[in-house]
């Protein structure tokens, strides 16, 4: 019996695992980042809001909330889903919090964004230093976490929260009408 | 030319193997903190931007890293610990360098597998070949050599 020619039996060796590498990594879409912190507890977010309190957010516990890192120049993103986290947070008032994590903002921007696009009343955390933001594993705004009562994070959406996206976030944390 | 092929092969074969030792069996001087932050900080991507490694970029949250970096190596923590940390919190991506053992295996195997097919390719391609019994090619009929001339004519028209 005679054998293949070497190149036969190198080639593959060398082009299939390139192949398989290639297959599998080009298939990924590079702006989907799962997130480790869904199963696990939410990081404690802590320090002064928006209107000038200190808060933390262990005082969130026992109800399910939203954690929503956004900036005033996220735009449109942010803006498009402004109305969609103002809705939720009035539809489920007393089922649902809210917390907002302000990322690479001034408060003066992100109050004159409030004004503009309604101030829904929740908190917002200023995370000047940014911490916050690596706390959460934030890349970009908008970021939005799921959080259950117990302050394990459920779902994490990255980029902005359509009505759809919401209602199905929201039935995974028992919310649904 | 030919015979040259084995001896330039195995010095080259040689060379590449001394270079590969003394990467691996260079000693790694102890490091400052700061030299150390600065080592971490430049295997972790910075998540606020593009192709920038944390160390390389000026933005707030390539700071915020650079600055828990720091604070986590005046704790104690060692190098793998501090990357740990941030991948706890971004996941994988967050790492420049792969953490999987695999992904650096996998270069050495298709480089080993690249020799051993160039060293059987030398010894092969080295034993005589069976002489050829038949003629390369039949040289054209008058037939043949009539359509060329025709073809190019057309071709020049």
């Amino acid at each position: 019996m005679r054998l293949p020619p070497l190149r036969w039996v190198v080639l593959p060796i060398l082009l299939v695992p390139l192949a398989w590498l290639l297959f599998t990594g080009l298939g990924r879409d590079p702006r989907q980042i799962p997130s480790p912190l869904v199963g696990k507890p939410l990081p404690v977010l802590a320090g002064a809001t928006l209107t000038g309190e200190s808060f933390s957010s262990t005082s969130l516990l026992g109800t399910p909330f939203i954690v929503n890192a956004w900036a005033s120049w996220c735009i449109p993103a942010c803006v498009d889903e402004h109305p969609v986290l103002m809705d939720a947070a009035s539809r489920y008032a007393g089922r649902l919090a809210v917390l907002g994590v302000l990322f690479q903002d001034t408060p003066d921007d992100a109050r004159r964004f409030l004004v503009r696009y309604g101030d829904g009343g929740w908190p917002h955390l200023l995370d000047s230093s940014g911490r916050l933001a690596v706390e959460l594993g934030v890349t970009g705004p908008p970021e939005t976490f799921f959080v259950d009562a117990d302050g394990i994070v459920i779902a994490k959406q990255i980029g902005p929260l359509t009505v759809e996206t919401m209602a199905e976030y929201l039935a995974d944390l028992g919310l649904s009408e | 030319m030919k015979g040259l092929a084995l001896p330039v092969a195995a010095a080259a074969l040689l060379a590449l193997g001394a270079l590969v030792a003394l990467e691996v069996l260079r000693p790694t001087p102890a490091l400052r903190p700061a030299e150390q932050a600065q080592q971490i900080a430049a295997l972790l991507r910075c998540p606020d931007c593009q192709a920038l490694s944390v160390a390389e970029s000026h933005t707030a949250a390539a700071g915020a890293i650079r600055e828990q970096i720091g604070e986590l190596l005046a704790q104690g923590r060692n190098a793998d610990e501090i990357r740990q940390h941030f991948v706890d919190r971004y996941g994988e991506w967050i790492l420049l360098a792969p953490s999987a053992a695999f992904a650096w295996w996998l270069p050495v195997v298709v480089v080993l597998a690249a020799v051993v097919g160039l060293l059987a390719w030398l010894l092969v391609g080295r034993r005589p070949r069976p002489a050829a019994t038949e003629p390369s090619a039949a040289p054209p009929t008058t037939a043949d050599r009539q359509r060329i001339r025709d073809e190019i004519e057309r071709l020049d028209a």
